[in-house]
């Protein structure tokens, strides 16, 4: 989750409120607080879905409604700049989707320098997917001259990249340049990459890889040139999140006319979006029960303007940076954000209910009572293992495993089928502690893709032999009421004569002997080692 | 040269027995008699006799019936209230209070009328004498003047107690081991010994000899043995089904392998959303049959007909069909919700999920979950938060706080927090009411409360453990030494 470092000072100014208030409330407005605030600020995660939390301007906006100091629906004046970005149909197959504005009048302070860094960083993250999705370009807009271009250029044209002093093709900004290393896959396949340039061929930014030396933005930055590509039309939702930041960090946002041949619209659009909610849908999710007019106090703490419209309804306006709003119920749940989860009274349901144990965990639990009565201590191995130990340690061939398709390590290249290795490696793992062991296992396997359940146990001391195990598989099988023929086994894990399979109607549902010297010595052991399992169940 | 009786005496002294009655139970002597020898022996001494006399007090009849009814001066000042006639005062047995009553200042007697005065405290001789009840009392232990009034009164009679206690002396030790006296000491008991020995306390005649049971030291600590038992966190996972039952919820449970469909799809997780990439996620070869999909694909595209946005874009089932191990067990609950959509439901599971994370001491690539899911008319927000409060004091957390929290496929959405001694609030689970997104392509038309918990920190906190390693590779010496007390 994206992490906000709030600077106390900062914060206090933008809100207007001490630190003390603002940040005993704000986890209420859903947020994490990290537990190592410094002496200037502090660290705090806001959730995926609230990317227009990703700033201090944000947070500070959304603190303003909830400590009603100035709640409603915050409204940003937009004026038009004249600037046109002009969009080529050459970038219709790489990133057809362009946004722009043009922010003037700031005065960047380091931590609003920083703010905006941050916010670009985590939208990259949020909406943008890792900017394959929407990547945002801010540049410092006196060192460039409109109208601007967006097209897709092959990859030989050259401009000075951010952080550098040459030259570079776009070619070797992609093989040389940090961003084109870790970005450059999102262009794989493309012959012609995007650029933005201005009037004079000047490059603004290669998105979504580096903007150009050219316009880095200095604290002597007064006015803004933002660009925000993609391949999704979330892109104007990151752009309004921007610019509305910037706004109220003081800075005033002027349109920029997005011109595509004859089609023309212009960004950013602030407008909000209007929708209507039903009060006794909201009283009837959230659980308490307002009136209209109550309803509407509570979504206007949350920022949202609202006005009730008779007793029934509430027509609302949903800020243009909010980008979780798809449904009625995310408006209530700000509407019980509003009201403060604090103060919403916990009530138990009142209809009655039958409980029932899953009849497989009963069975698990008489088999946990035998195996402690005849005195195994329990294990509760992984489900994940690796063919190496599996098949190959337990000289048996491979039957009927699940492997995942990129495991992490080799340890864990697929689901278990039995039980009875992993407590061969539990011995390994404790070869420091005296003789003689006894171990369990009961839990999931997956044979064939299906789940089941199996119930695995082993012994291990200098004179462990087939005459336990075999008393073993009886005393359990009596217990469990299962009836079971055992013949002898061709399982290789096993000594030949030693070893036995049960059959139920001719399926083999489990076996025990002595396991063979080679298993013993390939699990690194130096003790004889008598196993048992036995299928107890599927779903 | 000891007598044979005095021989006795002195060896039945010398192992152990210091009471007269004790010494003629184990010799076969007359109480009378040990008394006698024990004297000469003392004479003698080989032996320290310890004579102890103590006053006794007990009731008289006419005392015992006080103490049960009163004194007569108090059964007079329950009778005559305010006042009453000398001449009605007929009873005998109330009459010769009369003295006592003026005697205590209880009463004046003016005209012939008892005036009773404003005050009669329970006084020591009444103390004394329901004390007394109970049985003879030492004097020592009695209230001095109280023990004089009833003395003078004679309602108690004296009785006078005798003790004796004997203890050999050096020079008896030595002159009954050298006459050979002492027995025998004993390790082990036989079979034979129960049926066929003579035996008076810890020692046994058997035969020509006698043996005494050799006192070892109980102090010593024995060689350590452990049960076999269940898993500490077994016993844990256990104690929270057994929760989850006892509030009403039905036990379910599914397939390791899912599709994407549910574990994803269903839960209207959009098909680009980083959660579903494959360093999250263990994918594997197999494509699963998917339901049919049409509703689940009107709902990402478009919001189907709930006045939903959707998350736009184009949703491919071929995306839904690829196989993975369970990321949570919702993919099991929704799937379970889809198949009964008449409410109420209220189903549990726990179960292991799987994330493709590498090992260390705090992450594991699959762990125990918890879930809990209520489907019901009219089951709201404020219910969920009713449950889970009731769920973690069930759990011994008494202290719950709720936070604003986010999950894909609630909303609204809550995390539900714990206050823990010395770490303070810590976040356990969290919680929410399932998206109309997730519930509606299903036709499930009730609220759907769902909360989820990872066992696994919880098992960390209250099992002290720092790696949850521990968990599933565990080390034998702290399986067989957690007590099962430990946990929840």
């Amino acid at each position: 989750m994206p992490v906000v470092r709030l600077y106390y000072q900062d914060l206090e100014e933008l809100v207007g409120a001490s630190r003390e208030e603002i940040m005993s409330r704000l986890p209420m407005i859903g947020a994490d607080i990290g537990k190592s605030a410094e002496e200037d600020r502090v660290d705090v995660e806001f959730f995926p879905d609230r990317p227009d939390l990703y700033s201090t301007e944000g947070v500070a906006r959304a603190m303003r409604g909830f400590l009603g100091i100035e709640p409603g629906l915050p409204s940003y004046r937009v004026r038009p700049s004249g600037i046109v970005m002009q969009v080529e149909r050459s970038v219709d197959l790489v990133r057809p989707i362009i946004g722009c504005a043009v922010v003037r009048g700031l005065a960047f302070s380091d931590p609003a320098i920083e703010s905006l860094m941050d916010l670009q960083e985590d939208l990259h993250w949020g909406l943008g997917r890792n900017r394959r999705k929407v990547a945002i370009g801010v540049h410092d807009i006196s060192r460039v001259s409109p109208p601007f271009r967006y097209l897709a250029a092959p990859p030989e044209r050259g401009f000075v990249p951010l952080d550098f002093e040459e030259e570079m093709s776009m070619g070797e900004i992609l093989k040389l340049h940090p961003k084109g290393k870790g970005y450059g896959h999102i262009l794989d396949g493309f012959e012609r990459y995007p650029l933005i340039v201005d009037a004079k061929d000047r490059v603004l930014s290669f998105p979504p890889i580096i903007n150009g030396e050219l316009t880095r933005v200095r604290e002597e930055t007064k006015d803004l040139f933002i660009d925000v590509t993609g391949t999704d039309p979330v892109v104007y939702k990151a752009l309004n999140i921007v610019v509305s930041a910037l706004a109220e960090r003081g800075g005033e946002i002027e349109s920029v006319i997005i011109r595509r041949e004859a089609r023309e619209i212009i960004t950013p659009d602030l407008a909000p979006t209007k929708r209507l909610v039903n009060v006794e849908e909201a009283n009837g999710l959230i659980g308490f029960d307002l009136t209209a007019e109550e309803l509407a106090l509570c979504l206007e703490r949350m920022r949202i303007g609202a006005r009730p419209l008779d007793d029934r309804s509430v027509e609302v306006q949903i800020p243009a940076y909010r980008a979780d709003i798809m449904h009625s119920w995310d408006i209530f749940e700000d509407a019980a954000k509003g009201y403060g989860y604090d103060n919403l009274e916990a009530k138990l349901p009142v209809t009655v209910t039958v409980a029932s144990r899953h009849p497989l965990e009963r069975r698990k639990g008489e088999i946990r009572e035998v195996m402690a009565g005849l005195g195994y201590l329990e294990t509760m191995p992984f489900t994940l293992t690796s063919v190496k130990v599996h098949f190959d340690w337990m000289r048996r061939p491979r039957c009927g495993e699940t492997k995942v398709l990129h495991p992490i390590s080799e340890l864990h290249d697929m689901v278990r089928t039995t039980i009875l290795p992993s407590l061969l490696e539990i011995f390994a793992l404790n070869q420091h502690h005296p003789l003689p062991q006894r171990i369990f296992a009961v839990g999931d396997v997956v044979e064939g893709g299906r789940t089941r359940t199996n119930l695995a146990a082993a012994s291990i001391h200098s004179s462990a032999g087939f005459s336990e195990i075999r008393a073993l598989a009886e005393t359990v099988m009596r217990e469990l009421a299962i009836v079971a023929e055992i013949v002898s086994s061709e399982d290789p894990a096993f000594l030949s004569g030693r070893g036995a399979d049960l059959l139920i109607d001719g399926q083999r549902i489990g076996c025990f002997g002595e396991l063979h010297p080679l298993v013993i010595k390939g699990f690194g052991l130096e003790q004889p080692v008598v196993g048992f399992e036995l299928r107890v169940g599927g779903l | 040269m000891l007598s044979e009786s005095e021989a006795k005496v002195l060896r039945a002294i010398s192992i152990g027995h210091l009471d007269p009655k004790e010494i003629a139970d184990l010799t076969g002597m007359k109480i009378e008699a040990v008394r006698s020898t024990a004297d000469s022996l003392s004479e003698n001494g080989f032996i320290h006799v310890e004579k102890t006399v103590e006053e006794a007090f007990s009731l008289t009849p006419e005392g015992e019936l006080y103490a049960r009814e009163g004194l007569p001066e108090r059964r007079i000042l329950e009778v005559i209230g305010e006042g009453m006639p000398i001449s009605d005062l007929k009873d005998p047995s109330l009459k010769i209070g009369l003295g006592w009553l003026k005697r205590k200042g209880w009463a004046s007697i003016e005209r012939g009328m008892i005036v009773p005065a404003t005050e009669a405290e329970r006084g020591e001789d009444e103390r004394a004498l329901s004390m007394l009840l109970e049985g003879p009392i030492e004097s020592s232990h009695l209230p001095k003047e109280g023990l004089l009034l009833l003395k003078g009164r004679g309602l108690v009679t004296s009785v006078t107690s005798k003790s004796w206690l004997y203890r050999a002396t050096d020079a008896g030790r030595k002159e009954g081991s050298s006459a050979g006296i002492t027995a025998e000491t004993l390790t082990h008991i036989t079979p034979e010994l129960i049926k066929a020995g003579q035996w008076v306390g810890n020692l046994v005649s058997y035969g020509e000899r006698t043996y005494q049971v050799r006192p070892y030291d109980v102090t010593l600590k024995a060689e350590p043995i452990f049960p076999g038992k269940r898993h500490p966190y077994q016993r844990m996972l256990d104690r929270m089904r057994e929760i989850m039952l006892e509030m009403g919820f039905a036990e379910i449970k599914g397939e390791i392998v899912q599709s994407s469909f549910w574990n994803f799809d269903a839960l209207f997780q959009p098909q680009d959303h980083p959660a579903r990439e494959m360093q999250d996620t263990f994918y594997l070869d197999g494509k699963a049959d998917i339901p049919d999909y049409s509703s689940i694909k009107s709902m990402h595209e478009s919001g189907g007909e709930i006045g939903s946005t959707g998350w736009g874009g184009s949703w491919s089932p071929d995306v839904a069909r690829r196989e993975v191990l369970r990321t949570h067990t919702t993919a099991v609950t929704i799937k379970y919700l889809a198949e009964h959509t008449d409410p109420p439901v209220k189903a549990f599971s726990i179960d292991r999920a799987y994330r493709r994370e590498a090992i260390d001491a705090t992450h594991l690539p699959e762990f125990e979950q918890l879930e809990g899911v209520i489907m019901d008319e009219g089951a709201t927000f404020a219910n969920l938060l009713g449950v889970l409060k009731e769920f973690y004091s069930k759990m011994g957390f008494s202290e719950v706080r709720f936070r604003p929290g986010y999950f894909p496929y609630t909303e609204p959405s809550v995390e539900p927090e714990v206050y823990i001694d010395g770490l303070g609030w810590v976040e356990l689970g969290g919680a929410g009411v399932f998206r109309r997104e997730v519930t509606a392509p299903f036709g499930i038309e009730h609220p759907v409360l769902a909360w989820g918990l990872g066992v696994g920190r919880l098992a960390m906190l209250r099992l002290g453990l720092k790696d949850l390693r521990l968990l599933y590779q565990s080390d034998m010496g702290w399986l067989r030494e957690t007590p099962l007390s430990t946990g929840i």
